[in-house]
């Protein structure tokens, strides 16, 4: 009898043990052996952007020159500038204005008098024109990117096209634009035709700077859409920039304002033609920038875009 | 024990620094243990690499062959700071800091759980590499890579206090040349379970 108590008493024992190491091991989660499989890492997510903490100014040069597809022989740099808009961008509270200026703008160019500001890059290349713009203006210029009719038409070609609201019917024998109104996928051609589109369309040399940037805005927009499907999308849209415009912007600082870029809402970027009227000079027909100009430099000058 | 953990360090120094064309500076910290050294040597990772430049005259297959080495050897150094060495933590992550562009160093200050073992590390007494897999795309400028756009994928074994457990990274990071080397300008980064 008594070796079978032992026995009992034995096994009670050894199972209050293991309860009690059971119930203990309950109590203190993390003493479990090395070993057991247990969460090491919780999951977490994170993403960011270079950051910039002053705003940033471009001037947006569309030349009439160096686009042997188009017949225009010569260096994009020396030709004239048909279209001129400065890019003025906020960074730190994600807002700025396309601001587009009418080729024919009647300014004065250092050297030259006062001429029509298309011709200040003829005569002394992008430096002449962006000391042109910053003297009309009081805007400090960091950048200058210049292309001409085929980098723009090939540019939009090779990232598939942009999306741009047309916001009227156009035909335009000159301009080769035939458009229908209303929010579309525009192609190099159709782009360029668009951008180019004067003659026929009421406003004239205004809303084809409007349009001009609709384009840029709807590349903006278009970027934006590639390279979140993509993320690797934004070194083919940078191969692609490379070689169809020209640029005094560093590469790295290329890189970063890209990716900068691709948070910027382009909603926030206003597009606004410089005001102005037509107006004759020695027999050409110029235009004139109006009082109101000058008011609108300063706003931009002092961060107020709306 | 010590001379051998010196001359491991001095052997990794060889291969993830020195060797490196843009002089990246060396992987390991003082805070490394011989465990960190072992670890980081059995660490392989698989890159496919393409490269994008002008569209004229560019031997794309050619361009990303001469940039893979030097790439290859950031994402050691990356992933040997940010995962294998958990003695980073008490250092700050110092050396993984270094490896990201001063515009989203503070950014990625903040987001040290999503591109590290964070905090994480503070229970971790080491990590084996289980896989590393690399997309790459270069953007070329002339004749050097100029940026790159990498997918990083990492699966770890970690080891610590209360037991062991997977490590994983998913990123995307937008890389920029400099003249200290490739430095990370962007990213979107998860880690963890949901990874």
């Amino acid at each position: 009898m008594r070796r079978p108590l032992a026995v009992v008493v034995a096994v009670a024992l050894a199972a209050g043990v293991a309860v009690a190491a059971v119930a203990a091991s309950n109590y203190r989660p993390f003493a479990a052996s090395a070993g057991q499989a247990v969460v090491v890492q919780r999951a977490h997510a994170g993403a960011a952007a270079p950051s910039f903490n002053k705003r940033i100014t471009f001037l947006v040069i569309g030349s009439d020159s160096g686009a042997p597809k188009f017949g225009r022989g010569g260096s994009a740099e020396r030709g004239r500038a048909d279209s001129i808009h400065l890019v003025v961008v906020d960074p730190v509270r994600k807002q700025g204005i396309v601001l587009g200026f009418p080729r024919d703008s009647y300014v004065p160019i250092a050297g030259h008098g006062t001429a029509k500001i298309t011709g200040a890059m003829a005569f002394g290349g992008p430096p002449l024109l962006i000391h042109t713009m910053e003297r009309l203006t009081g805007i400090h210029i960091d950048y200058f990117v210049l292309t001409s009719f085929d980098g723009l038409s090939d540019m939009v070609s090779r990232v598939g096209g942009v999306q741009v609201n047309v916001d009227m019917n156009i035909s335009d024998h000159a301009a080769g634009a035939n458009l229908r109104r209303g929010p579309q996928r525009l192609g190099g051609a159709a782009a360029l035709a668009y951008a180019r589109a004067r003659k026929s369309v009421p406003g004239g040399d205004f809303t084809r700077s409007r349009h001009q940037a609709q384009i840029l805005l709807g590349g903006l927009a278009t970027f934006q859409r590639q390279t979140k499907q993509d993320p690797a999308r934004v070194m083919k849209w940078l191969a692609i920039m490379s070689d169809e415009v020209k640029t005094n912007l560093p590469v790295g600082e290329l890189l970063r304002l890209a990716l900068m870029a691709r948070g910027f809402p382009p909603s926030r970027l206003r597009n606004v033609v410089v005001p102005g009227a037509a107006g004759n000079a020695g027999g050409a027909s110029v235009v004139r920038l109006s009082s109101s100009a000058y008011p609108l430099f300063a706003r931009i000058r002092a961060g107020r875009y709306g | 024990m010590v001379p051998l953990a010196a001359l491991l360090v001095a052997a990794l120094l060889l291969v993830t620094g020195c060797t490196s064309d843009k002089g990246e500076p060396s992987t390991t910290g003082q805070s490394q243990t011989s465990g960190t050294i072992a670890a980081a040597k059995s660490l392989r990772i698989e890159v496919r690499s393409s490269a994008q430049g002008p569209e004229r005259a560019f031997n794309a297959k050619a361009a990303a062959k001469k940039a893979t080495p030097n790439m290859e050897r950031f994402l050691r150094r990356y992933l040997t700071v940010a995962f294998l060495d958990p003695g980073q933590q008490k250092t700050g992550w110092r050396d993984l800091l270094v490896l990201f562009d001063g515009s989203v160093k503070a950014a990625a200050k903040r987001d040290l759980d999503s591109l590290s073992l964070g905090s994480g590390a503070a229970e971790v007494k080491s990590v084996q590499p289980d896989s590393a897999k690399a997309s790459v795309l270069f953007l070329y400028r002339g004749s050097r890579p100029a940026g790159a756009t990498v997918k990083l994928n990492f699966e770890g074994s970690a080891e610590a206090e209360k037991g062991s457990g997977p490590v994983r990274l998913q990123s995307v990071f937008q890389v920029l040349s400099t003249p200290q080397g490739w430095r990370i300008a962007a990213y979107q980064s998860r880690t963890g379970e949901a990874g």
